[in-house]
């Protein structure tokens, strides 16, 4: 058993094109992203509440429409409802225009026109830097009509905190997933169709080796790879694009591998349909490219259409990058992920079941 | 001593069709015991039932005293299987492969000596496609060899291989028997079950026709000779009836049609004597056919299978 554990690492490391191809694909999105400039302003979408309802209010809701960069919305929202989006990430900012926007009592007031609050987080400061100034100005030129104003005073900007996280790291663990999930999958199917096309798994039944040693040792040395490879993809995030891992990265680990296994299992389920080693390549293909794209790799699931995001929670992958993010960006303990974890070792206990049910040596 | 294999009436359907169809014989420790017949007589699967890999569907195989079926790991731990046409691992040299073998049986023999003994010790380190075809298949039986075993199991060890590498297997299978390894081998080749094997089953369609020495099997038919006669024209039935002494025709050249290497062309057996040769020498002078070419052949193991199928070994 350890002999074939060490065998098979010995095969691996030797079969030079497998892995460059294993390594080069999520490497190569890993460069892709990094270089990618993704903390550039973009649009903000912005959420308008208008408790003044006044001619003065409308005209500042008809002139923060003409700047190019804020995408509003004037949906009915309420002010809780509105918070906890901006808090979630789902809201960039929220305007609110107070009652006595319009009142010319308000104007003659010593302390001025009541001011504008603007909600946002500190998610994105170079944006909220850009926004805050638009608004401002903005506010501060419909109100220059009427007399002196303090521009300070004219807004008042309501700063949520929220841990600092990079949209880099949200994909770096997504690339991780990605990486181990096509790795694991499509490496094994190929693997092991190859073995049954050149009768090296009848070979190997000749002798009186167990079958659960021979399942075991192929596991074994393949999630040995999957850390290996999660170690390079997460390095070359971290080192050389300024990615950040804020927890524990055992528990990182800890989860890619319980995933690998998922995959793995997969990939054996489909080398007892494939009929070739061609055909379990492409079989892997097809059972991961949906999974990337649904389990949340590169975008949140939330933003899928239709009834996409329910089906996403069904795939393993999802959970998966759910443990990671929460680990890895959020700093939670691993048993703060359990429902994942739950998720993933049920997803574990069903492809071994399929597999074992549908595996075939001959 | 219990013998080293023991099948009584096996039987394996798959759906409709019998692969092996009430086989029953028994091979000896310390014989080379030969299973001669066309592709898809049955030879394989009977080796796989034995070898464990298969069920059979009915009857009973027992290995070295040991109930296949019920003491499947303790057989595996105590024979060597070369599979026709299995490979090994693509990125381990030769010695590392049977390293990893020998680490799944409780005794196994060093590597460097078991290539030695195959010839292939400057090839420890390079791996099996850098052989060519005759060095891989002295590579299969090195591998069944890795646990010392009592009985080893070829099936078609020489399939796809050159004469020279035929013979210098021959030579390899028999300094294995000669160590006391019993040795079971399927083969589609009459010289090579001729040159190697004690006994022979002859087997097709699922059935063992004759089984015995080579030798016997030989003796057992009642011609001797083959004949082979190529005409300047074609004969009648009443000129190859007159034929005294000819115990059959076998052939007849008229059924080739056009081909001109076989037209006109006749086979037949004639008994052991010089008197029937001369008979049938005689009939044709005197009938005034031309005889363009003459052939005579002792019988070999292909006339007794030819005997017993009525049909030329299909390949």
């Amino acid at each position: 058993m350890v002999a074939l554990i060490f065998a098979n690492l010995k095969m691996m490391a030797r079969n030079r094109q497998a892995i460059f191809w294993a390594l080069f694909f999520p490497l190569m999105l890993v460069v892709v992203f990094g270089l990618f400039e993704f903390n550039g302003v973009g649009v903000a979408d912005v959420a308008v509440i208008d408790n003044s309802g006044g001619p003065r209010a409308e005209l500042f809701r008809e002139r923060l429409e003409e700047i190019k960069f804020l995408d509003l919305e004037f949906e009915e929202i309420t002010p809780d409802e509105a918070r906890r989006k901006v808090e979630d990430g789902d809201l960039g900012y929220l305007i609110i225009i107070p009652e006595l926007f319009d009142d010319p009592a308000g104007q003659v007031q010593a302390e001025g026109p009541a001011p504008v609050t603007l909600l946002y987080s500190t998610r994105n400061p170079d944006r909220n830097q850009l926004v805050d100034g638009a608004v401002r100005n903005l506010v501060s030129d419909i109100h220059s009509d009427g007399g002196p104003v303090i521009p300070s005073q004219l807004l008042t900007a309501d700063v949520i905190q929220v841990p600092e996280v990079d949209y880099f790291d949200t994909v770096l663990l997504g690339l991780l997933g990605l990486g181990i999930m096509t790795n694991s999958i499509i490496s094994i199917a190929v693997r092991i169709s190859t073995f049954r096309n050149q009768s090296i798994l009848k070979r190997l039944l000749v002798t009186p080796l167990s079958i659960w040693k021979f399942f075991a040792a192929e596991i074994a040395a393949h999630v040995l790879l999957a850390l290996v490879q999660a170690g390079i993809i997460l390095a070359l995030g971290v080192f050389v694009f300024g990615g950040q891992i804020h927890g524990n990265i055992i528990w990182v680990l800890l989860v890619t591998s319980l995933g690998s296994i998922v995959f793995l299992n997969i990939g054996f389920v489909l080398s007892a349909w494939a009929k070739s080693p061609a055909a379990a390549s492409g079989m892997g293909n097809a059972v991961a490219l949906p999974m990337m794209f649904l389990g949340g790799t590169f975008f949140s699931t939330a933003a899928l259409p239709w009834i996409l995001p329910q089906l996403s929670l069904a795939l393993p992958l999802t959970p998966m990058l759910a443990a990671l993010r929460e680990i890895a960006i959020d700093g939670e303990p691993i048993w703060d992920t359990w429902p994942y974890l739950a998720a993933l070792g049920g997803w574990v206990v069903a492809t071994a079941l399929a597999a074992v049910k549908v595996f075939k040596f001959g | 001593m219990e013998p080293a294999v023991q099948v009584e009436n096996l039987v394996k359907r798959f759906g409709s069709f019998t692969a092996v169809d009430g086989v029953t014989f028994s091979v000896e420790r310390g014989e080379v015991f030969g299973i001669l017949g066309p592709n898809g007589a049955g030879k394989t699967t009977t080796l796989e039932i034995i070898e464990s890999l298969q069920k059979p569907t009915s009857g009973r195989v027992s290995v070295l005293g040991l109930d296949v079926q019920s003491n499947a790991a303790k057989v595996k731990a105590r024979i060597g299987v070369q599979l026709q046409a299995s490979a090994y691992y693509d990125y381990l040299n030769l010695k590392e492969i049977l390293t990893l073998l020998g680490s799944f049986y409780p005794s196994k023999v060093e590597p460097g000596k078991l290539l030695e003994q195959v010839g292939l010790a400057d090839k420890s380190a390079s791996r099996i496609r850098e052989l060519s075809g005759g060095q891989q298949q002295r590579f299969a039986v090195a591998a069944s060899l890795v646990n010392d075993p009592e009985l080893v199991i070829l099936d078609e060890p020489t399939t796809g291989l050159d004469p020279q590498a035929r013979r210098n297997l021959w030579g390899l299978i028999r300094e294995v028997n000669q160590r006391g390894v019993t040795v079971v081998l399927t083969t589609h080749y009459m010289d090579e079950a001729e040159m190697l094997c004690g006994r022979l089953a002859i087997m097709d369609h699922g059935q063992i026709l004759a089984l015995n020495t080579p030798r016997n099997l030989i003796n057992q038919l009642e011609a001797s000779y083959t004949v082979k006669l190529t005409m300047d024209q074609p004969m009648t039935l009443a000129q190859i009836e007159a034929l005294n002494g000819a115990v059959e025709v076998i052939q007849s050249g008229e059924q080739d049609g056009e081909d001109p290497v076989t037209e006109n062309t006749y086979l037949l057996r004639i008994a052991n004597s010089p008197s029937a040769l001369r008979a049938m020498l005689d009939e044709i002078s005197k009938s005034g056919l031309g005889l363009e070419n003459l052939q005579i052949t002792p019988v070999t193991l292909e006339d007794v299978f030819l005997e017993l199928t009525g049909n030329e070994l299909r390949d």
